[in-house]
């Protein structure tokens, strides 16, 4: 990995971040939050942690549809 | 020197073709698969876009599709040869039922796309000029403008109809 | 630079642009494709960093995961799975 992909990785997280504050609507901050994700892999990646990687792009989803329960849970009884 | 960027242009015209030839054929721009793809589709039509078009990038962003399987199949190549490609097509099935999803596109995709990949690897390509191929054609069907690829993919389905 | 290394600046500068193009869309529903092209394009350079048999599973694992999660958001947008 060369100092321009850590650069474009890097980016991208702290692209995510910045977006998960400032967005307003609940989808777009678990969209923002996609991002993050997105941007740490190849990180993991490039040490060779396969199976960590395996592992948090499977937990990763899990807790947004988690969230996503709770939004519609939230909505049905209001 | 000039080599490589050649391969890369021929790599995402070949991939181009073959997903959305599967894609167009398997019928997904008839309707959303679940939901989600049908507001994605009713969503860019707001913005523009033409509704069958719209259908099938919603269903190609909620399941995995040939798109997915050329993507999986060239990385199943580059890592592993023929027998890489197969298990990906394997895995790309597996996707497909976690997404409620028959599946044939995917594993459809996958398994020609092994195929083409392998056959252009014996002629000087590399897979890795395949997988980022398959990233540029993706990213001119979802990532240039939703306006215009929807009405192209509008007009294949017209096509295919007719 | 030969061919690998032109793959893999690529990819990354693609998923760089849809990130991008993700945080500057207004519509919820119209940011799911560019999150697409992200995911495509982190997938493609897990297996060019490291070119390993496992290497195909993690990729599949996560492009899976992220489309399942691009599908929750927007069936939970439509308003909920149909058979409740």
């Amino acid at each position: 990995m060369n100092e321009l992909l850590i650069l474009v990785f890097g980016a991208m997280v702290v692209l995510g971040a910045i977006a998960t504050i400032i967005s307003r609507d609940l989808f777009d901050k678990l969209i923002s939050l996609g991002i993050i994700v997105a941007g740490i892999m190849p990180f993991l990646a490039d040490r060779g942690l396969l199976d960590v990687l395996a592992a948090t792009a499977l937990i990763a989803p899990l807790s947004t549809i988690f969230i996503l329960m709770a939004i519609r849970r939230k909505k049905d009884g209001s | 020197m000039p080599a490589e960027p050649l391969h890369i242009l021929i790599a995402a015209m070949v991939s181009w073709a073959n997903f959305v030839t599967i894609d167009v054929f398997f019928k997904l721009p008839e309707k959303g698969g679940v939901s989600g793809a049908s507001e994605i589709g009713r969503h860019i039509e707001e913005g523009g876009g033409a509704l069958h078009g719209g259908y099938m990038m919603g269903n190609i962003v909620s399941s995995p599709d040939a798109s997915a399987g050329t993507l999986l199949a060239s990385c199943g190549v580059y890592a592993a040869g023929i027998p890489g490609g197969l298990f990906a097509a394997l895995l790309v099935y597996i996707g497909n039922r976690i997404c409620y999803d028959p599946g044939y596109a995917g594993t459809t995709g996958c398994i020609t796309a092994t195929f083409i990949v392998y056959g252009f690897t014996l002629i000087g390509f590399s897979a890795a000029e395949f997988i980022v191929g398959m990233v540029i054609a993706i990213l001119t069907i979802q990532g240039i403008s939703h306006v215009h690829s929807s009405r192209l993919l509008a007009t294949l389905w017209r096509w295919r109809q007719g | 630079m030969n061919g690998y290394e032109i793959a893999l600046a690529l990819c990354g500068i693609i998923a760089l642009y849809a990130a991008v193009r993700v945080v500057l869309e207004k519509d919820t529903m119209r940011k799911l494709p560019f999150l697409n092209v992200v995911s495509f394009a982190i997938s493609g350079s897990i297996v060019l960093l490291i070119p390993h048999p496992l290497a195909i599973v993690a990729a599949a694992a996560y492009f899976v995961g992220s489309t399942l999660e691009s599908n929750a958001i927007a069936s939970t947008y439509a308003g909920g799975p149909k058979d409740e």
